[in-house]
């Protein structure tokens, strides 16, 4: 890693507009392009206090900044355009979290990389829609979050009550969303607002350690923990009516369902297996990169494929995670209100995977390429008119769930056609860390945050107290920033904002 | 080995030895931070300052014993794989949440480590929830080997 002094740094670091900064080859070894990120002025003064930071470290502990580690991955073999830095982007593992990038398919030495896509392979958002407004539910407020609590297993340690033996796992690996439809789980229609139908066709569970699937079959339908949730939110304020209309989102005041989760101990574990399986063929093919978390394998390569059909395996575990849990829910607000899921309108408005690698073509420097586009906590968002969009949505562009934190608002933001060319068609996810996780432990008390949410007439229930402080909305950026930040430029639309009134977690 | 009735294998464990860990600032993720006079010592703490981050240890007993065995082609992977290992015993049956850690064989010319794993299975009644480990990462992981210290970093993806 390249070691200067703060001030030397900043030369490479150039400001684009007011929402962007590029950063300039040199900045790390080997950089094939260069980078961006995007940011508001108060978003901005978090990223470089994170690079400050960086440069007074001693080399004992410590861990690469945002910046640093966009430049790490603009130095990887194949990459295309820009490697893409979203505004809730914070230090992860190899890639940062809010790192977009892609690789050119046609390019024998092309790489793919879990890091790119993240332990928590599609980790993401469903929106359900209801026919309830708030005053229907405030007087219930409670029972219905508990009622929520108890029909979804939260938290470390606990197990899904959706009956699964291996048989059946095996079958969902490779169905994805048409395992949850056969087993009558979820609508037909369900589906239909799903990223790629809810099922990628190229799952192998063969490819599959029997490791990852222990890990996996007793976590199937379960929340998780960490910066997991259901919520139940309410329309607060819709920017884009049509658009909204188009999504069975009316008026303010509508109640909607919230359901942050991704693809549990068994996607974990499968990006545990391909890091090690590419440390491997790195040696074997002499593939140089900047970090060694970057691990990764050429996308031709037996583990690059290997990887790539386990990680669709992992992705359709995710959906059937989350229609599980969608099922759970229209359970428990079916017995609360005394009538059907049908009656209550509660489809799902779309369903987005925030951690993933997906082949797609796009217009690079005027011609058509494919490419293997990763998103590590970063949002697809095709405009209008995209092919991979879902007909109710051709005219709107496709939805963009953005989670907020517990306790703050989150947003439907819909794709553009600027976003299409200047980052691969994405977006944000939700609000990006801001604090630590230990100093929000050490700063935040657990009583304070149960009383804000008090004030705010938000339900909770929560499995760890821990991680109330780990979670508080002061331990994140402002998510209204990281949205505003991408309306401004031109990436995404804001659609709607919600609040929530009940929030469930780990 | 989780035959043994629970007084032979309290016995076995013996005392529950001093906290040698603590947990760093890393903005998503968390940072395990341990030593020891030697690194047998450091790498039984830095399993235990994972098992830590799960549930409060004080509510856990030592009820079952089980044993993991890692290998790997360097210090760095040795490390990532034990605590791998580790992370697995808790994941999948036996779910064991582990009070004390035991490395009865530490190979560092083969990477090898036997280590006897002593606690009870994860219990939603019993133990409080902590926070969910996805993952070990090689991220900013550090071994610090002194003649009269040795540390420990590692981040652990949550």
């Amino acid at each position: 890693m390249v070691v200067r002094k703060y001030e030397d740094e900043l030369k490479y670091i150039e400001r684009i507009s007011d929402y962007s900064w590029r950063i300039k080859k040199g900045f790390q070894e080997n950089m094939n392009v260069e980078g961006i990120f995007y940011v508001n002025k108060n978003l901005e003064a978090l990223m470089f206090e994170e690079l400050r930071n960086s440069c007074r470290s001693d080399g004992i502990g410590g861990f690469l900044p945002g910046m640093k580690q966009i430049a790490n991955v603009a130095a990887l073999p194949g990459i295309v355009g820009k490697s893409v830095g979203l505004p809730d982007i914070h230090s992860g593992y190899g890639f940062a979290i809010g790192n977009m990038a892609a690789f050119d398919m046609n390019n024998p030495l092309s790489i793919v990389s879990p890091g790119g896509v993240g332990f928590d392979i599609n980790c993401g958002v469903r929106l359900l829609r209801t026919n309830l407004f708030e005053k229907d539910v405030r007087p219930v407020q409670e029972q219905l979050a508990q009622s929520l609590f108890d029909h979804i297993p939260v938290g470390v340690g606990s197990k899904g009550i959706i009956p699964m033996n291996a048989r059946d796992l095996e079958e969902a690996l490779e169905m994805g969303m048409d395992w949850s439809l056969r087993e009558g789980y979820v609508w037909a229609e369900d589906k239909e607002h799903c990223e790629e139908y809810g099922r990628m066709l190229n799952a192998d569970p063969s490819k599959v350690s029997v490791r990852a699937k222990k890990r996996g079959l007793p976590q199937l339908g379960t929340l998780g923990a960490g910066n997991h949730y259901a919520e139940i939110q309410v329309v607060d304020e819709i920017y884009d009516k049509w658009a909204a209309s188009k999504m069975g989102i009316e008026e303010t005041g509508q109640v909607c369902v919230m359901i942050h989760s991704g693809s549990r101990g068994f996607g974990h574990q499968v990006a545990t297996d391909a890091l090690v399986e590419m440390e491997k063929a790195m040696k074997r093919d002499k593939i140089e990169t900047n970090d060694r978390q970057l691990a990764c394998a050429r996308i031709n390569s037996e583990e690059g494929q290997n990887y790539l059909k386990a990680m669709a395996a992992a992705g359709n575990f995710a959906w059937v995670n989350r229609s599980s849990m969608t099922f759970l829910t229209r359970q428990a607000f079916a017995k609360q209100f005394n009538t059907t899921p049908d009656d209550l309108d509660m489809h799902v408005i779309y369903d987005v995977s925030h951690n993933i690698a997906k082949i797609e073509n796009h217009v690079v420097d005027g011609k058509e390429m494919k490419l293997l586009v990763h998103r590590k906590g970063s949002t697809r968002a095709f405009p209008p008119h995209h092919p991979s969009i879902p007909v109710d949505y051709q005219l709107t562009g496709q939805p963009v769930l953005v989670g907020g934190t517990m306790g703050t608002c989150s947003y439907i933001l819909t794709g553009t056609e600027k976003g299409l060319t200047e980052t691969f068609g994405s977006t944000c996810h939700g609000a990006g860390r801001a604090l630590s996780r230990a100093k929000s432990r050490r700063n935040i008390d657990y009583l304070d945050i149960l009383e804000q949410m008090k004030t705010k007439n938000i339900a909770i229930r929560v499995a760890s107290p821990k991680l109330v402080m780990e979670e508080a909305p002061e331990s994140y950026k402002n998510v209204t920033d990281v949205v505003d930040t991408c309306h401004s430029a031109g990436i995404s639309k804001k659609c709607v904002k919600l609040r929530p009134i009940a929030v469930i977690k780990g | 080995m989780a035959d043994d009735s629970i007084e032979e294998v309290v016995k076995d464990a013996g005392e529950v030895p001093e906290i040698k860990y603590e947990y760093l600032d890393h903005t998503a993720d968390v940072q395990l931070h341990s030593w020891g006079s030697n690194l047998t010592e450091a790498f039984e703490q830095n399993g235990m300052a994972m098992f830590g981050y799960m549930t409060e240890l004080d509510t856990v007993d030592i009820k079952e014993k089980h044993e993991i065995i890692a290998n790997a082609e360097d210090l760095d992977g040795l490390l990532y794989h034990f605590l791998d290992e580790l992370l697995f015993l808790f994941s999948a049956e036996p779910y064991l949440i582990c009070k004390k850690l035991r490395i009865e064989e530490f190979d560092t010319e083969a990477f090898k480590i036997r280590c006897s794993c002593f606690g009870e299975q994860f219990d939603l009644a019993k133990h409080p929830q902590g926070t969910e480990v996805k993952a070990i990462t090689y991220s900013a992981m550090q071994i610090v080997q002194k003649p009269e210290k040795c540390e420990i970093f590692v981040i652990i993806d949550i």
